[in-house]
């Protein structure tokens, strides 16, 4: 906004003539204004920004937000004055033609329409009513209005819905069928759908408390507790890791589970809130009441180098202050850090009063380990996640056994045959050295290669040099590559390089492939070096051989600090065997980019070899050379020790037996770390300090550019402060409970809705001040809001109130005119349609298959997600590795949630950074994608169609099987024919493809039941997978 | 296959044709707004998904190519030659020059010691822009470019100067300018996302993870957020089919699910249904599309020499050099590279030349690239990072293991392509390279330019959001006319 001054208001001519002139004919009724919704929003928009709360930008000591602002005589005339047009001057600001004098302002922004600026003019004719922002006042029970449909209601919540629709013309919709409303109920309370069986029972219960029984079991149901805290959890912004640079692993989980029992013991809301709030201040408190308290630490924590940790703590001061507003009171607090609100009547001092309950945590700022209070904790979950890990790695051991024995006549065929080779005087060579196709520098030393293999150097020193050596190895395959370094006379002190002191540097190691005819080289992982001079010396850059295999020039291998004149040995494993032939090459690329050089090679040969295992990761004589060189008649009379590492070998080469050491290795590990949050571990928690802080404004909002001190304080405009003696956030929360509060009832008992209806009554959950929404019935909101306090904070009665409402049991089916005339289903004709939140997704399939690990609590587990997403965003700091065994199955709620990345699979989630309440709900082709190809959808797929084959028979039984637990329904005859088809054409390609059939049965960790037709499960998973990407599927109806 | 086949190609054929027939976006818009019932304007986009009244003004740009060198690169030893440290190497920086700015906790303490640049500078071209020894090849396209040495940003640690650099606020949770100009113009090209994102693949792990709210939709629905294709088997998550399935048998499935779809949409009457009907359409276009884009067998070996031998390589720098004309050419709006490791706080001398080493030849390249396929014109190229670097040396100043701390006061971003005067340098530091004194350039308004090129009013381009009208330059933020052709 332009900062010229304003003329003074004066009365012009010109707009006296426009005002009258505005009457057009469709206005005349008068039909009244309502102030709320139909003005104070629109002044809002157009007028607060510099008429309103925040001193700052407030032009002409003008405030509109206020009663006394807008009415106040200022010298004969007044910004309104109630009936009289004439002397309503802001009116006639906002209807000149002068630009100078136009309000708002044509640089501002913004406007105001004619059908805005008529609506004021009729506001003023009709006296001008003024009231408070209503959310502002403290909500009264109504009267529960009258309806002309008696029959409808089945209480005051539907007779509000019908009271409004009836206003419209509008009558609701017919109840939905019983299979769709228990399928509705069952997302809605526990987030996971029926079984056919839950199903078939409630269609045939014809009792008629059939459905408020259901509801109870309902709310009974242990998956109650979780579905609710998914929701919490976003709230409460939580997450497994910091955030931040560092992201470390925090252990807070314990505190998600204290989350589930509270709502499992339906904990009263208030009470709720004053233990997350102040578990820690309450009399006697016990260990759960501080756990707790973990709600206000599970804010993000910066460890990032060189940051200040008290900028970092005022971050999260300002964060807990931020998610109060939010999540309690519906107000858009963050506003106010820098400056007072630009709507709403709060001051940015009233903010830092606020910031003060806060500001005297015993904390560092600091993050990873380092962020105190901690409380001990050892969670009562924490032995079944080890019992589940155990079971995993015992299952893991025995597959490794079944697979050795399985080897076994390989392994004697095998070494029967090296040992006759040998005899023979055939043995191949371990290693062979490579021929070079093409030896080149990129700095300009000559490179050449002698008979034997051995690359010399002569001509040009550089400082930095790569060597590159092209080849294309006559090897069946490659699995390792050996580098020799060798002394030579000709080299300065007859030693490894022609440096100043006969050492050498090699900063890096690459070998890429490239095939022929293509233009795209691939780099070859190399998994591990090994050297017979490989020294880590701390302060020294240069020693050990590993660290070739960054890519950092600033690291890597040296012979410095030995005897120059010794040859070295250098061994490199690749990740898996290479291919070669097929007009294959490799180059190979020794890079020398010291800091110190130039300290380049001066003679090497380098050998590749077909073998495995000790072959290549082991400087000792290889097994088949030590065969070779040892003289033994036959198998059996090989040395013990010499069996063993030909055995290794022999294993190291098999893929099966490589892969289930891998995945033994991953749950040994995953038992370890479920060992370890079995025991005790550090819960972040609130804390007071002995000494309180100095709370202070801070100026702009910068964490270090202190205002005015400041002391306990709650914005005056939502409810007095009553606790005269205590300032402690234990009052804080009693004063967010107070019955005389009219913010936290609302805002929780619309939080409520929302997460049923999929929409709030206000549609703005996040904002219940000046610029949010108004309810679309504000009536029914203070009824809920009302009830839900005088019942003591009672969630379950609150949800059961909703479900068991008319309004909540209508169909969701829309025609093209109920869809013209309401859109949005503000007016709630009907049920909502929405697509379930991506974690119920996910855990419905599971269900639906049966692979549901149902249990409670516990350390956080790790679902399938593509590899290399953690890796990849954290340049490889971080990798995930999914979970073994049953807890792969747990609720999505149990996942790890990493907040520089968070899991895959659940796309349109709340991001954990900070308190977010709206949902988001986006189509996208990427979320397709997910549910076509994630592991946890193909695996369910083929679990799914394996239970179902096992126990019908029919073809078309089957389909209808899944039909049922996928969609709590029947397949129509229709569906049963497009599948059918589906799957007869899935059958033949199966029957005719037996590879493809195996593959696809075994995406994950899962493996089928191989007495089953395997084309007949593979064709059935595909019907499966089909059904579980259906819109309805993932559609709460 | 022959049997399956007939059986599931017909209905195929049938559903492409009503594709062409243009069965698509209007009810996309529709779809999105009914998904999102918070959002009650009806926001009305045609048939590249422009939002109604964008652009605001006839754009220079179609696209834009956002190269961004995460970390800060220090522009003391990339493009702002200050020839007079010399004199003052190892005293103390006056504190007239310093004015009390902050400095990150690990240099704090120390005394605040001059070290001149660590290379040395060439003028090239006929504009005779001075740009590092160590970057040749962007100095051989200097006169194609236009330096603003005038940077200036509010922040003095990563992750909140590039969340500044990128959604014009500190804090995590606003949308990025891709998202901003997914949200606002759409693209033209529908069978890729309309912002998309390459991140380098480093083998040594990175101190900045770059995080993935960088390119995120903030409050702005997900669909707008970047799409960061991965140098992975699968380069968007999940687009591969499992094994074991082929590709008639999905098209089979893909059949069957739209035509239950379409008895549910028929029944229901919900056009969510259609748009999701639409989203499996598009998902398995992309299964295509995606391929087709990131496999660069189709390109000459002249291409991969000019781009240089890293650019064989996948996942490197200059591979996605390559892969932004490509994406380019296939005309999608937002394309952004990100390129770490430019944190060079110790031994600068060998790391920011390894650093130039991977990017230099590379991104001379693209414009080079660009220009010849007359592509420059109408596609805008960013180059810059969160902030500088600054003038004092951490650790011994003299010797090679020193480097320079953050310095969010100065530092170097250049432009090139639709809308931008070539060969010009804008804006200029004091003679330490210290304070941007001469035409500073916040930003906010590097934002409000790069938008204004796309057809954009960064004023007018606004989401409400918690009762407030945001956008990408917060309150502030000037075009740089000067700068604009």
């Amino acid at each position: 906004m332009s900062k010229r001054p304003r003329r003074s208001l004066d009365w012009t001519l010109p707009a006296i003539v426009f005002l009258f002139a505005l009457r057009p004919s469709w206005a005349q009724g008068a039909s009244p204004i309502d102030f709320t919704r139909e003005i104070q929003p629109l002044l809002s928009d157009a007028c607060f920004h510099c008429h309103g709360p925040d001193e700052q930008t407030r032009e002409a000591d003008l405030r509109l937000d206020l009663k006394e602002g807008a009415f106040e005589d200022r010298g004969g005339y007044a910004a309104f004055t109630p009936g009289d047009l004439a002397k309503s001057e802001a009116l006639a600001r906002m209807i000149t033609d002068d630009p100078d004098l136009r309000m708002p302002p044509a640089d501002s922004g913004r406007t105001l329409g004619p059908k805005q600026i008529e609506r004021v003019r009729r506001w003023i004719e009709q006296g001008a009513k003024w009231r408070e922002h209503w959310a502002f006042i403290v909500p009264e029970r109504p009267r529960v209005p009258r309806v002309n449909d008696r029959s409808w209601s089945r209480g005051p919540i539907d007779t509000f819905v019908l009271a409004r629709l009836e206003r419209e013309g509008l009558s609701p919709s017919p109840e939905a069928d019983r299979e769709t409303l228990l399928r509705r109920l069952s997302f809605d309370l526990i987030g996971l759908p029926p079984t056919p069986e839950e199903v078939d029972a409630f269609v045939n219960d014809r009792s008629p408390d059939a459905y408020a029984r259901v509801v109870d079991r309902l709310l009974d149901s242990p998956h109650y507790g979780e579905r609710m805290a998914m929701v919490w959890l976003d709230a409460a912004r939580y997450a497994d890791t910091d955030g931040f640079q560092g992201d470390a692993t925090r252990n807070n989980w314990a505190w998600r589970d204290w989350v589930v029992g509270a709502y499992n013991r339906n904990m009263p809301f208030d009470q709720f809130t004053i233990e997350q709030f102040a578990g820690d201040l309450l009399p006697d408190a016990t260990l759960e009441q501080r756990l707790a308290t973990c709600f206000h630490r599970n804010h993000m924590t910066n460890g990032e180098g060189g940051r200040d940790p008290e900028e970092s703590r005022v971050d999260y001061v300002i964060d807990r202050t931020n998610t109060t507003g939010t999540v309690w009171l519906g107000l858009t607090l963050g506003c106010c850090q820098c400056h007072s609100h630009k709507y709403d009547p709060i001051t940015q001092t009233e903010y830092y009063q606020l910031t003060a309950f806060f500001n005297s945590i015993e904390e560092t700022g600091k993050a990873a380990g380092a962020a105190s209070p901690y409380m001990k904790y050892q969670s009562p979950w924490g032995k079944r996640a080890v019992a589940n890990a155990t079971e995993a790695v015992n299952r893991r051991q025995a597959e490794l056994r079944r697979l050795d024995a399985k080897t076994r006549p390989a392994f004697d065929a095998w070494l029967t045959e090296e040992l006759a080779a040998i005899k023979r005087g055939q043995a191949t060579p371990v290693w062979r050295s490579v021929v070079a196709k093409g030896l080149t520098s990129t700095d300009g030393t000559k490179l050449a290669q002698d008979a034997t293999g051995v690359i010399t150097t002569s001509g040009p020193d550089p400082r930095h040099d790569d060597y590159l050596v092209t080849v294309s190895p006559d090897l069946p395959q490659l699995t390792g590559m050996r580098l020799e370094i060798l002394p030579h006379a000709s080299n300065t002190e007859g030693g490894l390089s022609r440096s100043d002191n006969g050492h050498f540097i090699l900063t890096n190691l690459k070998i890429n492939a490239r095939r022929k005819g293509s233009s795209i080289i691939e780099e070859v992982p190399i998994v591990s070096a090994i050297a017979d001079f490989s020294e880590s010396v701390k302060g020294k850059a240069y020693g050990a051989v590993k660290d070739v295999l960054d890519d950092d020039p600033r690291t890597g291998w040296s012979s410095e600090g030995s005897d120059p004149r010794t040859p070295r040995v250098a061994l490199f494993a690749f990740e898996e065997a290479l291919p070669t032939g097929d007009g294959i090459e490799y180059v190979i690329e020794l890079r020398h980019r010291s800091l110190s050089g130039p300290k380049n090679m001066g003679r090497f040969r380098l050998s590749l070899t077909d073998q495995f295992g000790p072959v290549v990761r082991s400087l000792e004589k290889p097994p088949l050379e030590e065969l070779a060189s040892t003289d033994v008649p036959d198998v059996a009379s090989i040395p013990g020790r010499l069996k063993k590492r030909l055995h290794e070998q022999f294993l190291a080469g098999r893929p099966e037996i490589v892969e289930a050491r891998a995945a033994l290795a991953r749950a040994q590990s995953q038992l370890k770390e479920a060992k370890r949050w079995a025991g005790e571990v550090g819960v972040m928690v609130l804390e007071e300090r002995k000494e309180p802080r100095e709370t202070h404004l801070l100026v702009r909002g910068v964490w270090d550019q202190k205002g005015e001190e400041v002391t306990h304080g709650v914005p005056a405009a939502v409810a007095p402060w009553k606790e005269a003696s205590s300032t402690d956030r234990l009052a804080l929360a009693r004063w967010l409970v107070d019955r005389d509060n009219p913010l936290t009832a609302r805002v929780t008992v619309n939080r409520y809705w929302l997460m049923i209806f999929g929409a709030g009554l206000v549609r703005t959950p996040e904002d219940f001040g000046v610029q949010g929404e108004r309810p679309t019935h504000p009536e029914l909101l203070d009824w809920l809001a009302v009830e839900f306090v005088e019942s003591g904070w009672n969630v379950k009665r609150l949800l059961k109130q909703i479900v068991m409402s008319a309004t909540y049991r209508q169909r969701s089916e829309v025609t093209p005119e109920r869809l013209e005339s309401d859109p949005e289903n503000r007016l709630l004709g009907r049920s909502p349609r929405y697509r379930l939140p991506s974690w119920m997704i996910r855990d419905a399939a599971l269900r639906a298959s049966d692979l549901l690990t149902a249990d409670l609590g516990g350390p956080p587990v790790r679902p399938y997600q593509p590899d290399g997403v953690w890796a990849d965003r954290t340049m490889g700091r971080f990798r995930y590795e999914p979970t073994d065994g049953a807890e792969q199955y747990r609720r999505s709620l149990y996942s790890f949630w990493r907040r520089s990345v968070a899991p895959t699979f659940m796309f349109d989630a709340a991001q954990r950074r900070v308190c977010q309440v709206r949902v988001t709900r986006t189509n996208t082709p990427l979320h397709a994608l997910a549910l076509l190809n994630d592991l946890t959808y193909l695996e369910s797929a083929n679990a799914l169609a394996q239970d179902v084959m096992k126990n019908s028979f029919h073809e078309q039984r089957r389909i209808d099987e899944i039909a049922r637990r996928v969609l709590s329904r029947s397949a129509t005859g229709a569906e049963r024919k497009r599948l059918g088809q589906l799957y007869q054409a899935a059958l033949a390609y199966y029957r005719s493809h037996p590879d493809d059939a195996h593959a696809y049965l075994r995406q994950g960790n899962w493996r089928p039941d191989e007495s089953c037709d395997q084309a007949e499960l593979a064709g059935l998973s595909l019907v499966a997978s089909t059904l579980l990407n259906l819109d309805e599927t993932m559609t709460r109806e | 296959m022959d049997r399956l086949g007939e059986e599931l190609l017909r209905p195929t054929r049938r559903y492409f044709l009503g594709r062409a027939a243009g069965l698509s976006l209007g009810a996309m818009a529709l779809g999105e707004l009914l998904a999102d019932p918070a959002k009650a304007s009806r926001a009305e986009r045609n048939e590249i998904g422009t939002l109604a009244g964008l652009p605001h003004f006839a754009p220079k740009a179609k696209r834009v190519i956002f190269l961004t060198q995460s970390g800060g690169p220090s522009q003391l030893e990339l493009y702002d030659h200050k020839p007079g440290l010399e004199k003052w190497a190892g005293k103390e920086l006056p504190e007239s020059i310093r004015m009390g700015q902050r400095l990150t906790l690990m240099t704090a303490k120390q005394k605040q010691l001059v070290m001149p640049a660590k290379t040395k500078f060439r003028r090239w071209g006929e504009s005779g822009a001075t740009v590092s020894e160590w970057l040749p090849h962007i100095g051989s396209v200097a006169d194609d470019l236009c330096f603003i040495k005038s940077m200036h940003t509010d922040h003095i640690n990563h992750a909140p100067a590039m969340t500044f650099l990128l959604t014009g606020h500190q804090l995590p949770g606003r949308p990025s300018i891709g998202a901003w100009s997914s949200y606002g113009l759409g693209s033209p090209n529908r069978d890729l996302p309309d912002y998309i994102v390459l991140v380098s693949k480093m083998k040594r792990p990175s101190d900045q993870p770059l995080y993935d709210y960088y390119w995120g939709s903030g409050f702005l629905p997900t669909r707008y957020q970047g799409v960061k294709l991965r140098n992975a088997k699968d380069p968007v998550l999940y687009l591969n089919d499992p094994a074991g399935l082929p590709k008639a048998l999905r098209r089979g499935m893909l059949d069957s699910i739209a035509e239950l779809n379409r008895a549910k949409l028929a029944e229901s009457g919900d056009p969510e249904i259609a748009t999701r009907i639409r989203q499996y359409e598009m998902a398995y276009r992309m299964q295509t599309s995606v391929p087709d884009l990131t496999n660069l067998g189709d390109e000459s070996q002249e291409t991969f020499e000019l781009y240089g031998p890293d650019s064989r390589r996948p996942g490197s720098y200059a591979a996605n050099c390559i892969l932004a004309r490509r994406l380019a050419e296939r005309g999608v709006r937002f394309i952004q590279l990100f390129h770490p490791d430019w944190d060079h706080h110790k031994k600068l001398t060998a790391w920011c030349p390894a650093r130039c080493r991977d990017t230099d030849q590379p991104t001379a390249a693209l414009i080079t690239d660009l220009k010849r396929r007359g592509l420059l014109e109408d596609t805008l190229v960013v180059w810059g990072g969160e902030f500088g670097r600054g003038v004092a040396g951490q650790g011994d100043y003299k010797s090679p293991e020193a480097g320079r701390d953050h310095h969010p006061r100065s530092f170097t971003v250049w432009m090139a392509g639709a809308g931008v005067r070539p060969g010009l340098s804008y804006g200029g530091t004091d003679e330490f390279g210290y304070n941007a004194v001469d035409q500073p350039v916040h930003i906010h308004d590097l934002q409000a330019t790069i938008l204004h090129l796309l057809g954009v009013d960064h004023t007018k381009l606004t989401y409400r959001y918690q009762g407030r009208d945001f956008r990408l330059t917060d309150v502030h933020g000037h075009v740089v006319k000067d700068i604009l052709t």
